[in-house]
């Protein structure tokens, strides 16, 4: 009879474990299932049809897909996020390690100042960034401009920063390293922050430089935070629209055009709501595939770590 | 009948009046989604402030509740499309007609006014503007038309005459160039400055032929289209719309005119009332028919233009007409209208308030045809990338009769092929 008696009570602690589970989850649930699962699975769907956001939806099955890959705009797009997305882990990251790398191991009065200085950019909104960059490279009152007649240097005033299609690209990407590489310098800090001071006190009586501390000590040990960067910097170019639409509008002739803006024309100024759903789908494809390549290579590499 | 009876009777009329009365001075409440709001003091806006505050002074019974959304037409035009597909929104709202008012007319979700708006005095272009299948579904107490804004002061110092035909503009522009003045200000990053160039330059070559285009009986890609191009091109070529002309945006293109650091512009007339206003220039600006092409097809009284400012109802609204009709009459009357700071009026009996709007009220009172800009009157898939592909003329390595074929491709997909 003991036996029964102990399973009877087993279920009813099982019974008590999910209804506090079920009590704590449901409302996340609810709400991701709301705002966030549904939409998504709206969207595969929408992306088979034929819609103006008006009126009946047409099923057109794979046309939507088709007619995006053959657009020049497109494909532009998606050159543009995936050279941004190189560039950003190719420049951005190596930088902002360097200027957290010296803001945390050279603690001068001018230093200490400057980490408000570079955080001060990642708190701006993106609508004064991007006017910040119109009013910089602006051809007829931009400080650049200015600059140029001040000192008559006529090679800088001839310089279409924002006209010209082969420069536009990285006049755009040099605002966005300014305003994106605050989040990098204050992240990358706390993590080198935490490497504890003997180790570096160690490292410069053996006679370590400090390319040697940074390189030999520091990267390996902020390496995780590295690559979490490196994701987050990827998915990021993956799904840019706010600055690029904000100062150029994706000009001139496509130069800056990113995923995000191919979608907001087709389906907000072009009401071709089911091509806008096909974009939508596929910046979420890529950025779901970027995201779990590199957690699990950052698995893998931790589990080889441990294994050393 | 006795005292009491008396007594009695004079009660129960003095409480009948009181609920007939109350009955009469039951409020409507009517949404009205715009651009401009009604708190800032700005001349741009006064039309619609003053037109507010006296409509609900003599109207009691009718509270506007007005929504702004910004003088950015798309975060308005936005909001309604989302509103409208889900049978939500205004009873009102600003819009400039053609084919997004369309649409919506064709879904069934405006509310029809033809009767009731029969005689509203307006121009027939405004009228046209606002209706759609031969419904009337709005109002457009003011009429934009694109001319040639000149600075005259410049001309003057120059000793250069206003330029009739094309060849005149190319002679005049060649001699701004020379005296480093910006012959043209466009600010073609903000893409749709530079359409109603390439609409004025397509008619001078082949007149009204982006009708035949839209009936499918051209493509996007004959001559007069590609001809149209190839000037902007050149134009753009030999420095007429100055050294960078893709990163200027429409800002800046007026800051030029304003500064007299252009001396022409192409654009519409709602730029009257800035260019008239000492406070925001001291330079003299006039506005003049755009030049005709010697041997082309289009004429100068061939204008483009659209609705300025106008209103169109919901069929939300259709349970407050009256009160919906009332406000659309007293917005197109003169005593609204002439409160203005510059825009053209397309109400008679409406004096310009300035020089300039007089000069472009006069070219419009000219027209004999008028079309409606290409990026309003399009079907809303065709709208933004034509003025993507206008935008590329103006670099030199774009192939003009190939970013129009590609065009062409998406107008098949349309509006079916030409026939």
């Amino acid at each position: 009879m003991a036996v029964p008696q102990t399973i009877a009570r087993k279920k009813k602690r099982d019974w008590y474990g999910l209804g506090f589970i079920t009590l704590f989850l449901l409302p996340a649930l609810v709400i991701l299932g709301a705002f966030m699962f549904y939409p998504i699975k709206e969207t595969f769907r929408l992306s088979f049809m034929r819609s103006s956001g008006f009126g009946e939806e047409i099923y057109v099955g794979w046309l939507n897909y088709q007619r995006i890959f053959a657009s020049p705009e497109f494909r532009q797009g998606f050159i543009n996020v995936f050279t941004w997305a190189f560039w950003s882990v190719v420049i951005q990251i190596p930088l902002a390690f360097f200027i957290a790398f010296t803001c945390v191991n050279f603690r001068t009065r001018l230093i200490g100042r400057l980490r408000g200085v570079y955080y001060l950019s990642n708190v701006l909104p993106s609508a004064i960034t991007a006017m910040l960059g119109v009013f910089i490279f602006s051809p007829t009152s931009g400080v650049i401009k200015t600059f140029a007649k001040s000192v008559g240097w006529q090679w800088l005033e001839r310089i279409d920063f924002l006209g010209d299609p082969n420069i536009a690209f990285w006049s755009l990407f040099s605002l966005a390293t300014w305003a994106y590489i605050g989040f990098g310098i204050i992240y990358l800090m706390a993590n080198i922050e935490q490497i504890p001071s003997q180790i570096r006190e160690a490292a410069l009586i053996d006679g370590a430089t400090q390319l040697q501390y940074a390189w030999r000590i520091v990267i390996p040990y902020v390496s995780y935070a590295l690559r979490v960067q490196a994701i987050l910097a990827t998915v990021g170019s993956i799904k840019l629209f706010d600055l690029p639409y904000m100062v150029t509008l994706g000009g001139p002739r496509n130069a800056t055009v990113t995923l995000g803006i191919t979608l907001y024309r087709e389906a907000f100024l072009n009401w071709q709501y089911g091509r806008g759903a096909a974009i939508g789908v596929i910046i979420f494809l890529i950025c779901l595939a970027i995201t779990v390549l590199q957690f699990a290579f950052v698995n893998n590499a931790d589990t080889t770590s441990e294994v050393f | 009948m006795t005292k009491s009876k008396w007594y009695g009777f004079l009660v129960m009329t003095l409480a009948s009046l009181l609920v007939l009365s109350g009955v009469a001075m039951a409020q409507t409440t009517l949404t009205i989604w715009a651009v401009d709001g009604l708190e800032l003091d700005d001349p741009h806006a006064y039309y619609v402030q003053s037109m507010v505050r006296n409509f609900t002074a003599d109207n009691p019974d009718i509270t506007l509740d007005w929504v702004a959304f910004g003088t950015e037409g798309a975060a308005l035009n936005n909001r309604v499309r989302v509103a409208l597909a889900a049978n939500q929104g205004p009873d009102i709202f600003q819009s400039w007609g053609g084919t997004f008012m369309g649409e919506f007319a064709r879904m069934g979700k405006l509310l029809d006014l033809t009767d009731d708006l029969a005689d509203v005095a307006t121009s027939e272009a405004a009228k046209s503007a606002m209706s759609y299948d031969g419904k009337v579904y709005g109002i457009a107490p003011f009429f934009a038309i694109a001319g040639l804004y000149v600075n005259e002061e410049v001309f003057e110092k120059l000793e250069l005459e206003v330029p009739t035909t094309m060849a005149e503009l190319e002679a005049v522009c060649e001699v701004l160039v020379a005296n480093d003045i910006q012959p043209f200000a466009v600010g073609a990053r903000d893409e749709w400055p530079i359409l109603a160039t390439y609409m004025y330059l397509v008619n001078r070559y082949g007149g009204n032929i982006f009708e035949d285009a839209v009936a499918r009986e051209v493509r996007f890609d004959a001559d007069p289209f590609v001809q149209a191009g190839l000037k902007i091109q050149e134009w753009s070529g030999r420095g007429f719309f100055g050294p960078t002309p893709m990163s200027e945006g429409y800002g800046d293109a007026q800051l030029l005119m304003q500064t007299g650091q252009a001396a022409l512009q192409l654009s519409g007339s709602w730029l009257c009332g800035l260019y008239a206003d000492a406070n925001q220039t001291d330079q003299t600006i006039g506005f003049y028919s755009v030049p005709i092409l010697e041997g082309g097809v289009g004429s100068a009284t061939d204008l483009m233009g659209m609705t300025d400012v106008g209103f169109v109802a919901t069929s939300t609204a259709a349970s407050k007409k009256d009160a919906v009709v009332r406000f659309l009459t007293y917005a197109m009357s003169v005593e609204a209208a002439e409160k203005e700071a510059g825009r053209v009026a397309s109400i008679p009996g409406v004096d310009p308030p300035n020089r300039l709007t007089g000069m472009a009220s006069d070219v419009f009172t000219q027209a004999e045809t008028i079309q409606f800009w290409w990026d309003q009157n399009l079907p809303p898939a065709l709208t933004n990338p034509i003025n993507l592909t206008i935008q590329s003329f103006l670099m030199q390595d774009t192939d003009v009769k190939a970013e129009l074929g590609r065009y062409e491709i998406l107008v098949e997909d349309e509006l079916g092929r030409v026939q």
